[in-house]
């Protein structure tokens, strides 16, 4: 940036310039000394949070599809007593539903068994036995509400809380308020397992209002995760460098008649980034160092855990270097069930599904652990919706953005606890409620940030990442 | 720190109380709302709420007065300055006022190469050709730099240009967003309307018009229907299951958007609640919605003047058609045995609402009804039936199932792949359509109501359409025709008015932020008290003023700021201008800017001499990098991106990209392009490695700089030092100096030295120039050093900036 943009930077950060230059303190990021001032140019430089984090980094789980929490995590067994039965008219009271007459009977899973795991007790479904040998590292919410009866909408909601694009996603908001912690890769970063891009694309890793550099960096299947990491037309490694010093060496000659410009010099470092980052980010997703036991864990033996597998070991290698924000979307188990995404045929919808996540996610924690990354480390277990206690063509069920489960674990987190319940058959969530907003103003909270004061001035309005909701669960907080 | 010594130190800078006060109020009042939300159990949209702070009030506003910008436009008489010579319009004299009070001068003229290419890509977004540059520079006639800016204007180049920037806050693309992202078909034309309006000098006042209410003003007239698709170019979510629901925020996202663009006004914060900082009641919003509430959307007019992009998609189709018909024919006869189950289907799936208006009788439509029912229509497709009928097939507990349907479902699948063959024959670009805005015939327009807290399910009273109570005391003059309320021609009018003391000023300032990289206001599209003030009062309203009464002439107005002595100046540094005002706030100095994306990948296809200058016509879908799989759009089951057979097409400018809403185009997309989701006012320039390795890294980068260095030898022949001379004439506008030029030499001598080491190792993989005209003769390893040279120049900053 150049004092200019820099200048409206702080600004729009709503740091009032005459505050900020009198005394150096700037609201979100504490006092600056002269240093730390001139780091504001570069918009990735790290910040100080409001209060000491609890987490450093953050892997964002995202179950595409929206699975159903009644068959993984909250046992009802009123639900297995009415199967079959229509639902009792009280369930739906103060709920739109969307289907004429669709409110079917009540549906149970005949094969599906819960019992309790750890010391917590917490339920788990048959579908999910790895990931139960971990109950009490997780702290489950289980009365989560959202907006929404279609995807779209409700998936753009869980990344950036509106049901309408234009809003930054919470990683943007996160690299945002702290900048980066390790400059030779990206701060936020998406993975995606299946060779396709997730739909809707990068709406939802966008930054929204807030500068395109704080957007998340999909990576790609491959040895080569970003785009334009490799060089171009057979160029020998010998050759680029040679190219790139002519390149430092005439950007320098430019530079020397803007001696104020640092924008310009920012320019010439960037180059020197990028070259290192060709180096970096190869080796932050390059697998082959891992041991065997390890490969093992995470399920990439078995080709119905490897791709989701391979993004979970990708997304602890980029833990272990720094990276803030890690955003997963888990792709299909194969061509026909793409997602969890269970109108029918749930049976066999999730026992694939499940498959595919159950494994490597439980490797992900037991791997954070021993590492003793999850010290600093916040795992969260999140989707769109849940689905309804109801059954659709008989064997499915449909779409539940009022009462579902999510959990988190790791850093900071009350492990072994639950928050929140559904009624008796899990249609909407009793007492208080936890909506994307909280959840977010709850990871932020981990992160050393208060959402209310984390702020940007756009069109006029002072914008934060909870819109104008959201309440930290203190509950879910050590 | 914790919160007691936090806010000790918030409360000691006055600056900053408001921010974090007004935050916790704030919060407490959402909380006590989101509740109240929660137990009427309705559906909020998330951006229903926004966080509206109220700023310090820094300057004792006269509480009588109107915010300045609500305030008549003045006509201010030109300062006296001391610099008399400097001055060589009015624009002068404004700006040289306020740097004499700072007791520096204002700079020099830059020297004219640099002054040509800064001005060719401000006015086209291409750098100049060294021809170009030649005949400006040895131009010795007194006029030749009003000629040059004469010549710029009259080119189509500056329509696109400036069309790209209007754009940015029309929200265009070419698709509708969300998790389906549809093609839009028929978009282009509106893009291509923006382009024209530019070249043909379309007065601002008509501009405003024809995209508010061409429809209206003028049904019959192709290109005041194209000129709607301002309002149509909302994110849409065609999967929506709340119709009423789209409704509103359709007609939202249209007033918000006419709000920021026209008006530079936050409208948008007082839907959820009175503004905060502007006086723009919840009252004043509903009522300015209330002039969209009629409007909906026509896909399919057939255009009054079929061209030639018709004419050969009309073919293509056709030939398709024909060789597709009977498989298309035994397709419908299947369906149609369950089309009455399945549209059925289909409609009992929409919200409570929705549903109400669905099953409605057609004669007891209200006209919300005929909104819902025609958005149903438009969005219907026999994916709807063929979804039912595989339902229905497969699923043997799905209340529709019948063991007869298997059967039927095995063979429409079997057809199904059969059609996939003939892909190749369907047209893969352009539209036989316009789109535009209608009212679907009926001048009565639905019911607005003001809404609790901006939520659709709570209305309150309901308001007529009606300007801003505080801004104006005109009461809009709605005259409904036979097919249209007229409501949208009475609000572009107030609009287009030269008594609307916003409009003028927003759109002079958005063309000095184009110029000077910032405005004489710097919050671009908020002129409230919220926003900045601006740094020159009576400059902006002296640009305001003479624009109004020089008709609303665009041409003129970028005339009047590329002959001005400031835009002229030099970009050297000066200590002393430095010193005074290091944000360069005072423009003593001429601000430096990075290129915007497009003006980057453009200029490289001219330096390339593969730019394609065909102007309009449907959007170009150029290569994505090979590790980009962007698989299908769900919604019509074609590939979100096809590349464009024709290379031709690859080689388009930048603004002729299919803007798809899920796929940014990913050169562009690293260099802070509009955000199409959003009214983009204003570009922002942040400097990342990412852009580094796209200059660097990417083939289609690297595959120009082959073909600028074959353009280089063809043009300068066999002797090095001529051809850095020409490179740099081509990318700079000037010759190296001496010490650039033995860094290059050295360079490749060196990188020569490097090949040649390859070639040691089997490894003989090398660059060559492309397009040589006579490679004869030719040191293969000195041209592959050379291109190598070629591309690291062209990614040097001075490319990529304009000084």
């Amino acid at each position: 940036m150049n004092d200019k943009s820099r200048r409206e930077f702080l600004l729009k950060s709503g740091m009032g310039l005459g505050g900020a230059a009198l005394s150096g303190f700037i609201p979100g990021f504490g006092y600056l000394t002269a240093a730390s001032a001139a780091e504001l140019i570069d918009p990735l430089a790290p910040k100080a949070p409001h209060f000491p984090a609890k987490v450093k980094t953050v892997i964002w789980l995202h179950q595409n599809g929206a699975p159903s929490t009644l068959d993984l995590y909250d046992y009802k067994p009123e639900l297995v007593k009415l199967a079959g039965k229509p639902i009792p008219e009280s369930f739906l009271k103060g709920i739109k539903t969307s289907t004429q007459g669709g409110i079917t009977k009540l549906f149970n899973s005949p094969k599906r068994q819960f019992k309790q795991y750890g010391e917590s007790g917490a339920w788990f479904s048959d579908l999910l036995p790895n990931l139960a040998q971990h109950a009490d590292k997780m702290a489950f919410i289980k009365s989560s509400v959202t907006v929404g009866a279609t995807h779209d909408i409700s998936i753009l909601k869980l990344n950036t809380g509106d049901v309408n694009p234009g809003r930054p996603s919470l990683g943007a908001w996160i690299n945002y308020a702290l900048g980066s912690a390790n400059k030779d890769l990206p701060s936020y970063v998406v993975l995606y397992s299946g060779d396709r891009e997730p739909s809707a694309g990068s709406v939802n890793w966008s930054a929204g209002f807030l500068p395109a550099v704080y957007q998340g960096v999909a990576f790609r299947p491959g040895a080569s995760p970003i785009l334009h990491l490799d060089r171009p037309g057979g160029l020998a490694a010998s050759e680029q460098k040679n190219a790139l010093a002519l390149l430092k060496n005439l950007n320098l000659k430019r530079a020397a008649y803007y001696p104020e410009d640092t924008e310009l010099q920012a320019r010439i470092r960037a180059y020197e980034l990028a070259e290192r980052m060709q180096a970096t980010a190869p080796e932050a997703v390059d697998l082959s160092k891992e041991s065997e036991a390890t490969r093992e864990a995470y399920g990439l033996n078995d080709e119905a855990t490897k791709a989701y597998g391979e993004v979970l070991l990708r997304a602890r290698r980029l833990t272990e270097r720094g990276v803030r924000f890690i955003q997963v979307v888990n792709g299909g188990a194969d061509n026909e069930i793409t997602s969890w995404d269970a109108h029918n045929s749930l049976e066999e919808n999730h026992s694939k599904m499940a498959k595919l996540v159950d494994k490597p996610i439980a490797a992900l924690l037991a791997d954070l652990k021993e590492r003793g990354l999850l010290e600093t480390t916040l795992v969260v277990w999140a989707s769109e919706f849940g689905r309804t206690p109801w059954g659709e063509s008989g064997d499915g069920r449909d779409h539940n953005p009022w009462g579902y489960t999510q959990w988190v674990a790791g850093a900071g987190i009350k492990a072994g606890t639950t928050f929140g319940q559904t009624d008796e058959i899990g249609v909407q969530s009793q007492g208080q409620t936890v909506d994307t907003y909280d959840l977010h103003a709850t990871v932020l909270q981990l992160l050393g940030l208060n959402h209310l004061k984390t702020t940007f001035l756009h069109d006029g309005r002072s914008e934060r990442p909870t819109v104008v909701y959201g309440e930290v669960i203190k509950d879910l907080l050590a | 720190m914790n919160r007691k010594a936090y806010l000790a130190v918030v409360l000691a800078l006055s600056a900053t109380v408001t921010v974090a006060g007004a935050a916790d109020e704030k919060a407490a009042a959402d909380t006590a709302a989101k509740a109240e939300a929660v137990l009427a159990g309705k559906t909020a949209t998330a951006s229903s709420g926004k966080t509206e702070v109220a700023k310090a009030n820094f300057e004792k506003n006269d509480a009588k007065l109107p915010l300045w910008s609500w305030q008549q436009v003045k006509s201010p008489v030109a300062p006296n300055v001391q610099q008399k010579n400097w001055v060589r319009t009015p624009i002068d004299a404004f700006v040289l006022a306020q740097i004499e009070a700072k007791g520096i001068k204002a700079s020099p003229d830059a020297d004219r190469a640099s002054l040509i290419r800064r001005a060719t890509l401000d006015v086209w977004g291409v750098i100049p050709t060294p021809e170009q540059v030649n005949e400006f520079v040895n131009d010795r006639s007194p006029d030749a730099y009003n000629k040059l800016v004469d010549r710029l204007l009259a080119s189509p180049q500056y329509g696109e240009r400036q069309a790209r920037r209007w754009l940015d806050l029309a929200r265009y693309a070419d698709s509708t967003g969300f998790q389906n992202d549809t093609t839009r078909p028929n978009m282009w034309r509106y893009r291509d309307y923006v382009i024209n309006a530019f070249n043909k000098d379309t007065p601002y006042d008509q501009f405003i018009k024809e995209q508010i209410a061409g429809d209206e003003i003028n049904p019959k007239d192709q290109n005041s229907l194209v000129a709607t698709g301002f309002l149509l170019n909302y994110p849409d979510n065609y999967n929506s299951r709340d119709l009423v629901q789209r409704h509103y925020q359709i007609q939202t996202d249209m007033t918000d958007t006419i709000g920021l663009a026209f008006l530079g006004t936050t409208v948008g914060c007082a839907r959820c609640h009175n503004h905060k900082n502007d006086k723009i009641t919840q009252k004043d919003y509903f009522s300015l919605q209330a002039f969209l509430a009629n409007t909906s959307v026509d896909e399919k007019i057939v255009p009054l003047v079929k061209g030639e992009q018709e004419i050969q998609w009309e073919k293509a189709q056709a030939k398709y058609q024909a060789a597709t018909k009977d498989i298309r024919d035994k397709q419908k006869a299947i369906l149609d045995t369950v089309r009455e189950a399945g549209v059925k289907y289909h409609k009992e799936r929409y919200l409570t609402d929705s549903r109400e208006a669905i099953f409605k009788a057609k004669e007891q439509w209200t006209p919300l009804d005929r909104w819902v029912n025609h958005r149903l229509e438009n969005i219907s497709t026999e994916r709807d039936v063929s979804g039912y009928l595989k339902r229905a097939a497969e699923d043997k507990n799905f209340e529709g199932h019948k063991p007869e349907l298997v059967e039927k479902w095995a063979e429409y699948e079997k057809l199904t792949a059969e059609l996939k063959k003939y892909d190749n024959l369907k047209p893969t670009a352009g539209s036989r359509y316009i789109s535009a805005a209608t009212e679907l015939g009926n001048p009565v327009a639905p019911p607005t109501h003001v809404r609790f807290t901006g939520v659709h399910e709570r209305p309150l009273d309901e308001v007529q359409p009606a300007f801003p109570a505080a801004l104006t005391d005109e009461k809009p003059v709605i005259v409904p025709t036979a097919t249209s309320s007229g409501r949208r021609t009475a609000l572009a009018n107030w609009i287009a008015s030269p008594k609307n003391p916003l409009t003028a000023r927003v759109y002079v300032n958005r063309v000095w932020n184009q110029y000077f990289g910032g405005g004489i206001v710097s919050t671009i599209s908020d002129f409230g008290k919220a926003g900045a003030k601006p740094t020159n009062p009576e400059l902006l309203d002296y640009l305001a003023d003479s624009f109004v009464k020089e008709g609303w002439d665009v041409k003129k107005l970028h005339k009047q700021i590329l002959l001005s002595s400031v835009y002229r100046q030099s970009s050297a540094h000066r200590d002393d201008a430095y010193k005074a005002d290091p944000d360069n706030k005072l423009l003593a100095v001429f601000p430096r800017r990075r290129l915007d994306a497009e003006q980057i990948r453009d200029s490289l296809l001219v330096a390339s001499g593969k730019i394609e200058d065909k102007v309009g016509g449907p959007s170009v879908f150029p290569p994505l990098p090979a590790n980009v799989n962007v698989g299908v759009n769900n919604f019509d089951n074609n590939p979100a991106w096809t590349v464009s057979k024709d290379w031709h097409d690859h080689n388009r400018r930048s603004i002729y990209v299919f803007t798809r809403r899920s796929v940014s185009y990913p050169m562009l997309e690293v260099f802070d392009p509009a955000n199409p989701q959003l009214v983009h006012s204003k570009r922002d320039v942040t400097t990342t490695p990412l852009q580094a390795l796209t200059l660097f890294n990417s083939d289609i980068v690297f595959g120009w700089s082959q073909a600028l260095a074959g353009r280089v030898i063809n043009e300068a022949g066999n002797d090095d030092s001529a051809r850095l001379d020409k490179l740099y004439q081509i990318l700079f506008a000037r010759s190296p100096e001496s010490s650039e030029k033995s860094a290059l030499r050295e360079f490749l001598s060196k990188q020569e030295k490097e090949i040649k080491n390859k070639t040691v190792d089997g490894k003989f993989e090398i660059s060559t120039p492309t397009g040589l005209k006579n490679a004869q003769g030719q040191d293969p390893v000195h041209l592959a050093a050379f291109v190598d040279l070629v591309h690291t120049v062209a990614n040097s900053s001075e490319f990529s900036y304009r000084f």
